[in-house]
């Protein structure tokens, strides 16, 4: 039996114990908070870190594994993955809270499922111990949109993106907004438009195109002059075309499609804020409708519509095509004399070109995370990346940039990454992405092929992923 | 009668063996039972060790299955619950599936009958055990001994319609030079059937091969005798007596080419739109690559009812043939 006393005490003992917590939740903006590092933490002999193959650019990293050893005295062990066995790796070591990797590579369609296997990141920023040379990683550093695009997150409500991504990074704005910090971004891929410069410099090219369009040749700026110097270019009897497509069934043709929308004024992130298809709109039906004249134009290399990254790129470095559109540098195969140059993909109303980076994170379950900390700091330090950049990294610090000299041979593609980064569209923050873009990509296919028109292609896609959409939610 | 009267007599022999010995031994009735259990008991040991592998690594995993396919676990935690038939009834409804379900059992049935003739015919000229059919026979294993995703990589090379020897020599004849044949889903589809004919005849030629090494020739002598035409002798003599071979062939085939994965990811990744999406492709996406479980589970489990369907109906359908006096 309670006594009336005793149950009134309770009640208060209750209601003191709720104020407490509703008051730490609030100060804490009911984030998953950083754990305290453990900056005096035994050197563990090796750290084993769980990379992509090409993808975010394998051998640059590489390149690090001897300093990395003679800085730290730490064995630098990175196992590297393709793609799809890369995804299924890392879900896997999550999925059995698995503490064997301490440093993990997170693509950014992955990391809204991901975030809560990630080690937050903002008291290890803080900390001064574990940032003796570089203050908080040198977060201010990294190219704003990329920063947020690919590590902020808040563990709570992982689809939440930051609320203003073009801000100077600063770490208490961001916790005081309730997100954290999952991982330090090391490989920034965009879309940018690779071109045979010795093609457009051709003095009889440009007679050519003068005398056909009444205008000098340039580098297309606009969707327009693209497709008009695209069909200038082909030759199918000289086996050249104008440029590619990549059209395939896969997320290259999602890319294309998120350049193409928020170039034509869409939202290229393809979800809106009221997490409903953004691309079932009038942006959305002109920008495919542009891709499958020019999937069908003939101006692209046959085979197109099946065509996937790697196969755009082997055709351009082939010779086969005059410009294409890719997320890295290019190399013209032996067999083909010319140069090429880069310049920022054309645009319509806007420039929204499709980028996502890669970002080393530490494993929550890591025994090593201070030391996993300090191995990601450094390798994604702005001299480490300016080091990594001779083997073609995509540095994600505004220093590298900076830092690349003209006479560095890839300087016209760095300049280009740089700015197209600055301008550049990520994903929609979801946990079924793959499933969305696989939807969008057959639809792109579609049209591309013809089998449907560019309008039910839309149509067709939409209903899936609003369908998708709510499943995931 | 007499096989219901046998167990009883010997039961009765083994008892009357048992009472001469526990006279010997002294013992009573309960020892003698015990030692017919542990007789019972001893087998079963011996089986132990395969049991629990087979527990362990096909039971359970199916169990799991099953179960995961009635909630909506995540891969990576958190709260998972019982969801009762909603990933069934997403997995039938979804046109997308609906769809390759039925490309999957149509692409199974095109490409076992086609490797069944194509390898019955193959292996009537090669059972004949000359020394050129036994180079023959070595060099039909290539194809069957290569990888399949080796193979489907070799396959989109010379598909290439900008590089690739298919659409040149297509070109050569007039048909249709640098003809993009992974981007139309009907030759796409065909493109598919050809590279798992050529890899997987082989396989038929091969038992059907050891299947007619193994006809005695006194029936095909008697029937020359009564002069009986080679069809007559093909279809009253070798073919029924093939049935069991061609049998297992067709049902071996068939679980393989349910199973077909590599090829489709690698040619077509389920394209020209979903035109190629066989069920394999689809569950690995979802479960592989979106890891939505509950959702695969559920179209494994639907696969596997179809499987387990097909499978048995077959072996009826080719087993009833078996007899010759269907035939």
């Amino acid at each position: 039996m309670i006594r009336p006393q005793s149950r009134a005490f309770r009640s208060r003992i209750v209601a003191a114990a709720a104020l407490v917590v509703a008051t730490t939740l609030a100060v804490t903006g009911c984030s998953a908070s950083s754990s305290s590092p453990d900056a005096n933490a035994a050197k563990p002999k090796t750290l084993r870190l769980l990379y992509t193959t090409d993808e975010a650019n394998a051998a640059a990293l590489a390149t690090l594994v001897p300093e990395f050893k003679s800085k730290f005295g730490i064995d630098l062990k990175i196992d590297n993955q393709p793609y799809d066995a890369l995804q299924q790796k890392v879900f896997s070591e999550f999925a059995s809270k698995s503490s064997y990797y301490d440093v993990v590579v997170v693509d950014t369609p992955w990391a809204p499922a991901l975030v809560r296997d990630l080690e937050p990141l903002s008291s290890y920023l803080d900390n001064a111990k574990l940032n003796p040379g570089s203050p908080q990683s040198d977060l201010t550093d990294f190219i704003p949109k990329v920063l947020y695009d690919t590590s902020v997150y808040n563990a709570s409500a992982p689809i939440k993106q930051y609320p203003n991504p073009t801000q100077k990074p600063n770490l208490g704005s961001i916790t005081k907004a309730g997100f954290d910090i999952y991982g330090l971004p090391i490989q920034s891929n965009v879309a940018v438009m690779a071109y045979r410069s010795d093609l457009f410099n051709d003095p009889v090219q440009k007679a050519n195109f003068k005398a056909k369009y009444g205008r000098d040749l340039t580098v297309p700026k606009t969707w327009d002059e693209y497709a008009q110097v695209a069909a200038f270019f082909t030759q199918p009897d000289k086996k050249l075309y104008g440029t590619t497509v990549m059209a395939g069934v896969g997320d290259w043709a999602t890319d294309d499609f998120k350049t193409l929308l928020a170039s034509y004024g869409g939202d290229g992130t393809l979800v809106d804020k009221n997490m409903k298809p953004a691309f079932d709109s009038p942006a959305g039906l002109k920008a495919l409708t542009y891709y499958a004249k020019l999937a069908q134009s003939g101006d692209v290399p046959p085979g197109s519509t099946s065509a996937d990254w790697g196969t755009t790129a082997d055709s351009f470095d082939n010779g086969l095509t005059a410009m294409t559109i890719n997320y890295h540098d290019l190399k013209l195969a032996d067999t083909v004399k010319g140069e090429i140059a880069y310049a920022p993909v054309p645009s319509a109303t806007a420039a929204g070109p499709h980028f996502g980076t890669w970002m080393l994170s530490v494993n929550k379950y890591s025994k090593n995370k201070a030391w996993a900390y300090r191995a990601i700091s450094w390798l994604t330090a702005s001299q480490q990346q300016i080091s990594m950049t001779k083997e073609s990294l995509h540095p994600s610090r505004t220093s590298a940039y900076a830092a690349i000299g003209s006479d560095n041979p890839l300087a016209s593609f760095y300049d280009t990454l740089g700015k197209s980064l600055a301008v550049g569209v990520g994903r929609a923050r979801l946990t079924n992405y793959t499933e969305v873009s696989h939807e969008v990509a057959v639809a792109v296919n579609n049209a591309a092929t013809g089998a449907q028109t560019p309008q039910q292609a839309i149509d067709s896609a939409s209903q899936k992923v609003a369908a998708l959409i709510k499943s995931g939610s | 009668m007499e096989t219901t009267a046998t167990p009883s007599r010997s039961v009765r022999k083994v008892g009357g063996v048992g009472s001469a010995r526990r006279q010997h031994s002294g013992a009573g009735p309960v020892s003698g039972r015990r030692r017919r259990d542990g007789a019972r008991v001893v087998p079963w040991i011996y089986l132990a060790p395969a049991m629990i592998v087979l527990l362990a690594l096909t039971v359970a995993p199916a169990v799991f299955i099953f179960y995961s396919a009635f909630r909506n676990d995540n891969i990576l935690g958190g709260v998972g619950r019982f969801v009762g038939f909603d990933n069934f009834v997403q997995a039938v409804t979804d046109s997308s599936n609906q769809h390759s379900f039925l490309v999957t059992i149509g692409f199974v049935v095109v490409v076992v009958i086609l490797e069944m003739v194509l390898g019955f015919a193959l292996a009537l000229p090669l059972a004949a055990q000359t020394p050129a059919n036994r180079v023959g026979a070595a060099l039909m294993l290539l194809p069957f001994a290569v990888t399949p995703a080796v193979a489907a990589m070799i396959f989109k090379q010379l598909l290439n319609p900008n590089y690739g020897w298919v659409g040149y020599y297509l070109g050569e004849l007039g048909i249709a030079k640098g003809a993009d044949l992974l981007g139309n889903p009907t030759t796409a589809w065909m493109m598919l059937v050809i590279l798992d004919v050529w890899q997987w005849t082989p396989f038929i030629t091969l038992i059907l091969m050891a299947g007619l090494q193994a006809q005695p020739i006194e029936p095909r002598e008697a029937a020359l005798v009564d002069g009986a035409t080679p069809w007559q002798m093909f279809r009253h003599i070798t073919l029924p007596a093939m049935a069991p071979f061609i049998a297992i062939a067709a049902v071996l085939r068939t679980i393989q080419a349910f199973k077909t994965f590599d090829p489709f990811k690698i040619l077509t990744g389920g394209g020209p739109g979903e035109s190629t999406e066989i069920i394999n492709l689809g569950i690995f996406r979802v479960g592989l690559q979106s890891f939505n479980i509950g959702l695969a589970c559920a179209m494994g489990v639907l696969f596997l009812i179809v499987l387990s369907l097909f499978v048995p109906v077959m072996l009826r359908l080719i087993g009833r043939r078996a007899d010759p006096e269907e035939m």
